[in-house]
């Protein structure tokens, strides 16, 4: 069940980055898809144990090499996102729209 | 000993990024820090030296960061494919960055992101694990988008998002792949990774595999912009500043490419081969057409890219020990060729103030130097002898014996020079000569970078035959058997029939129903939705090709 969630989560971002005219629709889209990845690296991790990552405590500890993966993997995340929304909002100062398709057809006609 | 050099390669153009940043705060001493930081990025390119002698042995050279072993620490590889990587980032980094510092426009801002860029190139080259592989491609990445969009022009913005939609997409899929094969195997580090494929007969066997190997490609794949990726490159290089153009269609898309033949050598991806070489002869020719059919400058520059790398594909496509070698010998001229061209195309931009290539003319006169330059990039991308497109090609000509997308890239030559005569035109003699006022005259130092390019295209061209052979040396270890002769008289003949046919082409397109057809062309760079489409039908190729 939680497999078929995560990759409905995935799709979904997929989903709103291709068809949401809103370039900050696009730019969510692409942050639930991101997390839905984060989420499957983690889950995954949690199937293998019962009590946090710590040496020597005789449980059965679940494996620290995704989570850790993942923690670097959401600040690159944080990073690309916030560099797309600047992004968005200087074309949003340059053409006073947020619809995608009029953003690249006004580029278009600037170009020679 | 020398494996600890391996870290100082990553770390010198870090600290060169950060004497850069530091520029902005102690605001008087701005240049000399830009200039500190150009100088750091020579000590990789010692380094490397250095490193030659025991990777051509054979030997593979590990590091592991902070002393941690290989499935938790980092670890650093170093081996022929990275050692070639690694080397050509060197070498036109240093370029590009010594050509920005002559320009003097860029300040300390510009010069810590290209310097954050040329260190995620060599982590990307140079790293033992693939996460650490998305890492690094990340840092590539955001780095390039601040630099697409450094102008701050409409038209570089736009370009800018359009790239960073798509490649996170590709990155979500890389890691989607990395996921599948921790999943499956449990490691990450590639050469655990290609030993456990191994022990379970090769990705070729094991369905999931395929999946992963799909995802890592389609990821990597997006960066080497083959079609169906290839959409973002034509705007994203057309709008960055012109020394930016040069690193990135130079350098940024064949480390990516070496990344993925590194991946598809190790984990056993020889099935791909076949969809690897029609996607590249395709890709060649496609892309060749758009360049025929642009107007602006830079554009045309960048769709050449395209097709280049469709070369350098589709050789590897094929297989062979010498198609490999002919693959990273066409990749290194194209850096070469290439990033001359963008950078003095581009002073010619700068210098005329114009993009449209119909509305410069006549620049010879003014930059003499920068027109020799030029002309020497394009006879060397035309594959004129004695320059080094030439020989590349040659070798990609036997590489690709009997292969039956042949046709397809020869086709691609004479289209490329056509294209080629079509840009000439910049420098030539033309009636509007007087109206070229000069904006940006280039300075002594970006003069000497092109020239230093061009006598490089040469020399590659020259000694073809052993370069090629110590490129061979690198990747297997061993003397290259046979090798095509290069200058001999047969060879230098086959040249002509490229050179009329090409000729003619021009003719036909600087006609008035050629004018009409190219403007339609022009007209089919498609939007972002489409884009999107491209993407995942590419990736049902890869995925698909298995069965």
């Amino acid at each position: 069940m939680a497999w078929l969630l995560i990759g409905a989560i995935f799709l979904v971002g997929l989903w709103g980055v291709m068809s949401k005219a809103n370039m900050v629709k696009k730019v969510m889209g692409l942050s639930i898809a991101n997390s839905a990845i984060i989420l499957l690296f983690v889950y995954y991790g949690s199937l293998s144990g019962k009590t946090a990552p710590i040496e020597r405590t005789g449980k059965a500890m679940v494996d620290p090499l995704p989570q850790a993966l993942m923690l670097t993997a959401i600040v690159v995340g944080v990073c690309v996102m916030a560099l797309a929304l600047v992004l968005v909002y200087r074309l949003y100062l340059k053409f006073h729209t947020l619809d995608m398709g009029e953003v690249e057809r006004r580029a278009w006609e600037l170009h020679d | 000993m020398t494996e600890n050099l391996l870290v100082w390669v990553l770390l010198t153009p870090l600290l060169g990024a950060s004497a850069a940043l530091a520029g902005k705060v102690l605001k008087p001493l701005e240049k000399i820090l830009c200039v500190l930081a150009t100088a750091s990025l020579m000590v990789p390119a010692v380094i490397l030296a250095r490193l030659s002698g025991p990777v051509m042995a054979g030997e593979t050279l590990h590091y592991s960061l902070g002393g941690w072993p290989e499935p938790y620490g980092i670890s650093l590889v170093m081996d022929g494919i990275s050692w070639i990587s690694a080397a050509l980032t060197s070498a036109i980094a240093l370029a590009v960055a010594v050509f920005s510092l002559g320009n003097g426009r860029y300040g300390s801002r510009y010069f810590f992101f290209l310097l954050m860029m040329v260190t995620g190139m060599y982590g990307v080259a140079i790293t033992g694990d693939l996460f650490t592989m998305f890492v690094f491609f990340e840092i590539i990445a955001v780095a390039v988008y601040v630099l697409i969009a450094w102008e701050g022009t409409a038209t570089g913005l736009a370009a800018s998002l359009k790239y960073l939609l798509l490649s996170t997409t590709g990155v979500l899929f890389f890691l989607l792949g990395i996921f599948l094969i921790y999943r499956d195997v449990g490691v990450l580090s590639i050469s655990q990774v290609s030993t456990a494929l191994r022990g379970m007969g090769g990705a070729a066997n094991t369905p999931v595999m395929h999946l992963a190997l799909a995802c890592l490609c389609v990821g990597i794949g997006v960066r080497t912009a083959f079609i169906p990726f290839h959409t973002w490159l034509p705007e994203a290089h057309a709008y960055a500043p012109h020394p930016i153009s040069a690193i990135l269609s130079g350098a940024m898309i064949k480390v990516s490419f070496f990344a993925m033949v590194r991946i598809i050598l190790q984990f056993g991806g020889e099935y791909l081969f076949g969809l690897l070489m029609w996607i590249g002869a395709i890709t060649a020719l496609a892309a060749v057409v758009s360049a025929l059919a642009q107007s602006d400058v830079k554009r045309l520059l960048a769709y050449h890219s395209i097709s280049q790398l469709g070369y350098i594909l589709a050789v590897f496509g094929a297989g062979s020990s010498i198609a490999l070698t002919a693959s990273f010998f066409h990749s290194l001229n194209h850096a070469l060729f290439k990033s001359l061209l963008f950078l003095t195309a581009g002073a010619a931009v700068s210098y005329s103030g114009q993009r449209n290539l119909y509305k410069i003319g006549g620049l010879g006169r003014k930059m003499p130097v920068f027109a020799a330059a030029f002309f020497v990039g394009a006879l060397s991308i035309t594959g004129i002898p004695p320059f080094n497109g030439f020989a590349s090609k040659a070798f990609i000509t036997m590489g690709m014996k009997n292969s039956p997308a042949y046709p397809l890239l020869w086709i691609t030559g004479f289209l490329t020079l056509a294209s080629f005569i079509k840009l000439g035109r910049i420098f030539m003699p033309s009636r509007n000569t007087e109206e070229m006022e000069g904006k940006h005259r280039p300075g002594t130092l970006q003069t000497i970078t092109v020239v230093t390019l061009a006598l490089a295209c040469t020399a590659t061209g020259v000694f073809g035959g052993p370069i090629a052979g110590f490129l061979h040396e690198m990747l297997y270890g061993s003397v290259l058997g046979t090798t095509p002769p290069l200058y001999s008289w047969a060879s230098i003949l086959k040249v002509i029939p490229a050179v009329l046919l090409g000729t003619a082409v021009f003719g036909l397109v600087t006609t008035s129903r050629g004018k009409a057809l190219s403007i339609k062309v022009q007209a089919l760079a498609p939007q972002l939705r489409t884009v999107l489409v491209f993407f995942f039908a590419g990736f049902l190729a890869f995925a698909a090709v298995a069965w």
